[in-house]
């Protein structure tokens, strides 16, 4: 075919787009993801009743931390979903939000009697935490790249490791309605693991999972 | 864009008709002038261009948003050619241009060698000899054995000689 004829079949074809919802359809996206990682985790460990759990600080704080990744994740992965998307600002972003937790949980074990700091630091279920989290961002993971395929990354493994980010958050969000973990420094550790562990995943399957 | 987004047919069509020249030296200087590869990755990219417009974003520049396109494009063409990395930018231009000293003419005539093969024997040709799969991908994608798909292509390749000396004689 000739390049001037393909010109004129597309433009023949040119339809009004539909705006740019990127940013919706991501969210929609993220968000089934979600809903199904609930019903992951209520038919595979069960839920706090929510009543008793929105009443703790803790729980406030885990949500808190989590969301905000969340959001974060999100506008990153719309950037890198553009072909002239950069990831700087998300990325900066997410940094920060890291770094407040970090301080926190600083503080807190800087606060704790020495005896206890393993206890405050490790909990109950530290070695489990992180897994739970992956687990639980696959659905997420999944929804995210189902509709970042049709859009148009070129950045292939940060695209994923920016997806792998949000799902993780999403995973840990959700997490946190069962984790009964209360500290800061729980929180910031083993979260923040599960999540990582998620970019990092996100970013090796995403080189090979986004091509278009 | 916004235009041509909006359904204006003659905004796009002059749009994707100033890009074409722009993209067309954009590969050639990568590829080398004489790739034939260079006008498909152009096609490709506007393609591209037309299926993805949903992704720009109207508040931003256009050309980065387009030349994103094409950098992924030629990325993706290095990727499936394996010559990605292992040949200098750009030095890659000579070596291209020596493989394909006249594309038209070349394609034909082997497409034309190539359809005196069974369909079987010609697929794996296609993928061994042109697209340049190893022989045990090629042996995978026909669903046979590497040592069947080796013979196959010993078979062709006696038989595609024996033609092309009949004719020369």
């Amino acid at each position: 075919m000739k390049t001037a004829d393909l010109i004129f079949a597309l433009s023949s074809s040119a339809s009004p787009a539909r705006g740019a919802p990127v940013r919706r359809r991501l969210a929609a996206a993220a968000a089934l993801g979600a809903v199904v990682a609930f019903v992951v985790l209520a038919g595979w460990l069960g839920v706090r009743p929510l009543t008793i759990a929105a009443d703790t600080p803790s729980f406030w704080m885990k949500v808190g931390y989590t969301l905000c990744i969340s959001l974060a994740g999100l506008e990153l992965v719309g950037r890198l979903s553009r072909p002239d998307g950069r990831p700087h600002a998300g990325l900066i972003i997410i940094i920060l939000i890291v770094a407040v937790m970090a301080v926190l949980a600083g503080v807190e074990l800087a606060r704790t009697p020495r005896v206890d700091v393993a206890e405050v630091w490790l909990g109950q279920s530290w070695s489990q935490c992180p897994f739970r989290i992956l687990a639980l961002g696959v659905p997420v993971y999944l929804a995210i790249v189902w509709v970042m395929r049709r859009l148009a990354p070129t950045r292939l493994g940060m695209a994923g490791a920016a997806a792998g980010t949000l799902a993780g958050a999403v995973g840990a969000t959700v997490y946190g309605l069962y984790c009964q973990e209360t500290t800061a420094a729980f929180v910031a550790t083993w979260y923040t693991l599960g999540i990582a562990a998620s970019a990092a995943l996100g970013g090796l399957i995403g080189s090979r999972l986004l091509r278009w | 864009m916004i235009r041509g987004l909006q359904g204006d047919k003659d905004a796009y069509r002059e749009l994707l008709g100033v890009l074409t020249p722009y993209l067309r030296g954009h590969f050639r200087r990568r590829l080398g002038p004489g790739d034939a590869d260079a006008e498909d990755l152009v096609q490709e990219t506007l393609l591209a261009i037309h299926l993805k417009r949903e992704t720009y974003d109207r508040h931003q520049p256009f050309t980065p948003w387009a030349y994103g396109i094409a950098r992924y494009k030629l990325l993706d063409h290095f990727r499936r050619t394996g010559a990605r990395q292992t040949i200098p930018l750009d030095d890659a231009g000579d070596l291209f241009a020596v493989e394909n000293p006249d594309e038209g003419a070349v394609r034909r005539d082997i497409a034309q060698l190539l359809g005196s093969l069974p369909p079987r024997q010609r697929a794996l040709m296609r993928d061994v000899k042109l697209t340049g799969l190893s022989m045990q991908e090629a042996a995978q994608r026909g669903g046979v054995s590497v040592t069947a798909a080796k013979v196959s292509i010993h078979r062709s390749m006696r038989r595609l000689a024996r033609k092309v000396g009949d004719e020369d004689r």
